[in-house]
């Protein structure tokens, strides 16, 4: 009896990881698509023997400048940020068991933003303190977020209204700053207000890229703890887990990630938030889809940023164009919640 | 058979941020043995059973696992012995029985060794013994109230630990199910030797399935031992306030409580 139990639980376990595999493989393809066609399409479109001549170190006239300098920075800044905002959104959704409850809609990524805009307007910082502003200003978003939601007892419902607050408070702050700041710093100021791919810049890649290569393989050590996490704390703690230091462990690593993608690509509305929902979808839950999850994150940025540079008469950036595919779900979520008496 | 463990509590004090709840408590678990706890709405079996199992932190007072403070033991490695069923699992939305059982797992894995067989079979046991290997692939949402609960309790046998807490089991089920889950824990521990410590809140169902009763009220262990020794109509009287003929049950020949009211007082 026992025999056949196992065989029927090794089908499911095969079945399920056969569909994770399919799943993240199609991803990775359409992904790979959409990176070379970042490179190919332009002003100019240039064949595939010209790119890949290119890529490995030629010279040649216009294309290289072309490539090297805008189109190979943009495709990589989509890359690095979607696979960042993916990831990142993930965890916070299934550490608080809510899609809503994303940085992007419970104000961490706009925590992140003020700051940044202070450090920028304000205090004409360096770049790299900039950043590092916006990772202590998303982190002490988390802080002040918990400390009014805790009440009596805490509440996920609670959180996510009170995030939705401060969002609100901080973008106020946040366009205050801009009103008052000088032309000079404008320009770098007004990126941390909308996402967008345009001019971004190789040197300014690296942070990105590194806290990327570093916090993947850290997340997706913790992906098992977050999976049991996941039950709750009680049966959390009781199989094991150490869940106070492994929430703070996940959440400084993922607001470190998507307050670093911010300050490079600017606030890419609702990836985040998006990314998540869609990949359990495809894959189901039981495993971990962390990594299909900043798969479709780099697949609905760089989608919506081709979508965004040639499907329309004029050039939009990026995040208006995952703004327009993300509110409809975020309407849709709150009416859903509304519905199961969650708010 | 599971080995034997000393589980004790000394002096212990606990309960929520500025409210005390239990009031030193002195108590050392049977070993292999079924223990309920049970008392009133409010005298803090829960909290008890909730602090025993390290969910919440003691104010004062220890907890020893064979000698050894619960606190100081890893986690982990606590988890391999010390299970626990709270009372309102969380169930993320479209998980199949299988995962949520395999979840159970999670104190035997390790960083660099994934899922094993041994993984596989303590699932598929779990699974017969709580008698949902047909649902093995289902989605749990699909399941009623009954085998859901049944998962969970699987999944806490999964984690095949030799002591397992459970936080009213049969709360929410029907009558049936109430005595289906009772005789299955019941069978795990004659079969396997679990230590199994549970709140229940039916006193005729504590009476017949435990073999060490530890009754409680406000916050103080009021007394404990064998149910034919400890269930009579003083301690219920005492406990729950109310007055009470306790008879022999006629199938099990433990203590049966029958309740008077105003308008069936009997002689």
């Amino acid at each position: 009896m026992t025999n056949e139990t196992l065989a029927i639980i090794a089908a499911g376990r095969r079945q399920r990881r056969r569909r994770w595999v399919l799943v993240t493989s199609v991803l990775l393809v359409m992904a790979c698509m959409l990176c070379c066609a970042m490179l190919l399409l332009g002003n100019t479109i240039y064949p595939i023997k010209d790119v890949i001549r290119v890529l490995s170190g030629e010279e040649l006239k216009g294309a290289s400048f072309a490539i090297n300098t805008i189109r190979l920075p943009r495709m990589l800044a989509g890359l690095f940020a979607g696979f960042a905002f993916g990831i990142a959104g993930y965890v916070f959704q299934t550490m608080l068991r809510n899609p809503l409850a994303n940085p992007n809609v419970i104000g961490i990524t706009s925590g992140s933003s003020a700051a940044a805009v202070f450090f920028i307007t304000v205090l004409h910082s360096s770049r790299a303190l900039v950043s590092v502003a916006a990772v202590v200003g998303g982190l002490v978003t988390v802080v002040v977020m918990y400390l009014f939601s805790r009440g009596k007892a805490f509440s996920i419902g609670r959180l996510i209204l009170i995030g939705i607050g401060i969002q609100a408070m901080l973008d106020a702050v946040i366009s205050y700053l801009l009103l008052i700041s000088s032309q000079q710093d404008l320009p770098a100021a007004i990126r941390w207000l909308s996402g967008s791919l345009n001019g971004a810049q190789m040197k300014e890649l690296l942070p990105l890229v590194i806290a990327v290569c570093m916090l993947t393989p850290f997340l997706v050590i913790l992906g098992k703890q977050l999976s049991i996490l996941e039950l709750g704390e009680q049966t959390a703690s009781s199989l094991g887990v150490a869940t106070d230091k492994t929430r703070v462990a996940l959440i400084v690593s993922s607001v470190c990630m998507i307050a670093i993608a911010t300050a490079t690509t600017g606030p890419i509305a609702f990836v985040s938030f998006l990314a998540g929902p869609i990949a359990n979808r495809l894959v189901g839950i039981g495993f971990s889809n962390l990594i299909p999850a900043g798969l479709v994150g780099v697949n609905l940025v760089l989608a919506a940023d081709l979508i965004g540079q040639f499907a329309f008469e004029y050039r939009f950036p990026v995040g208006v164009i995952t703004g327009i595919l993300g509110a409809p779900y975020l309407i849709y979520l709150l009416i859903r919640m509304n519905r199961k008496g969650e708010l | 058979m599971k080995p034997t463990h000393v589980f004790q509590a000394e002096q212990l004090v606990a309960g929520y941020d500025h409210k005390t709840i239990i009031q030193g408590i002195d108590l050392v678990i049977p070993s292999n043995k079924i223990s309920i706890i049970i008392g009133a709405n409010g005298c803090g079996k829960s909290t008890l059973l909730k602090t025993l199992a390290r969910l919440i932190k003691p104010i004062s007072g220890k907890i020893t696992l064979d000698g050894k403070a619960i606190g100081k033991i890893p986690p982990k490695q606590l988890a391999r012995i010390v299970g626990l069923l709270p009372q309102s699992p969380i169930v993320p939305e479209g998980i199949s029985v299988a995962d949520l059982v395999g979840r159970g797992r999670f104190p035997h894995q390790t960083l660099l060794r994934g899922w094993t067989k041994k993984d596989s079979e303590a699932v598929a046991e779990a699974m017969a013994i709580m008698n949902i290997t047909e649902f093995a692939n289902h989605n749990i949402d699909e399941l009623s109230g009954g085998q859901r609960q049944r998962v969970w309790i699987a999944m806490a046998l999964a984690q095949q630990t030799d002591i397992l807490f459970l936080d009213e089991p049969t709360t929410f089920l029907d009558i049936t199910y109430q005595v289906e889950i009772l005789d299955l824990l019941t069978d795990l521990n004659r079969k396997h030797g679990t230590t199994i410590v549970m709140v229940l809140h039916d006193i005729n169902l504590s009476a017949r399935y435990a073999d060490h009763i530890f009754a409680l009220d406000k916050g103080k262990l009021v007394t404990e031992g064998e149910p034919s020794k400890v269930i009579t109509s003083d301690m219920v009287k005492h406990i729950f306030g109310l007055d009470c003929t306790v008879i022999e049950d006629p199938l099990s020949g433990s203590p049966l409580v029958v309740p008077k009211g105003r308008y069936h007082i009997g002689s």
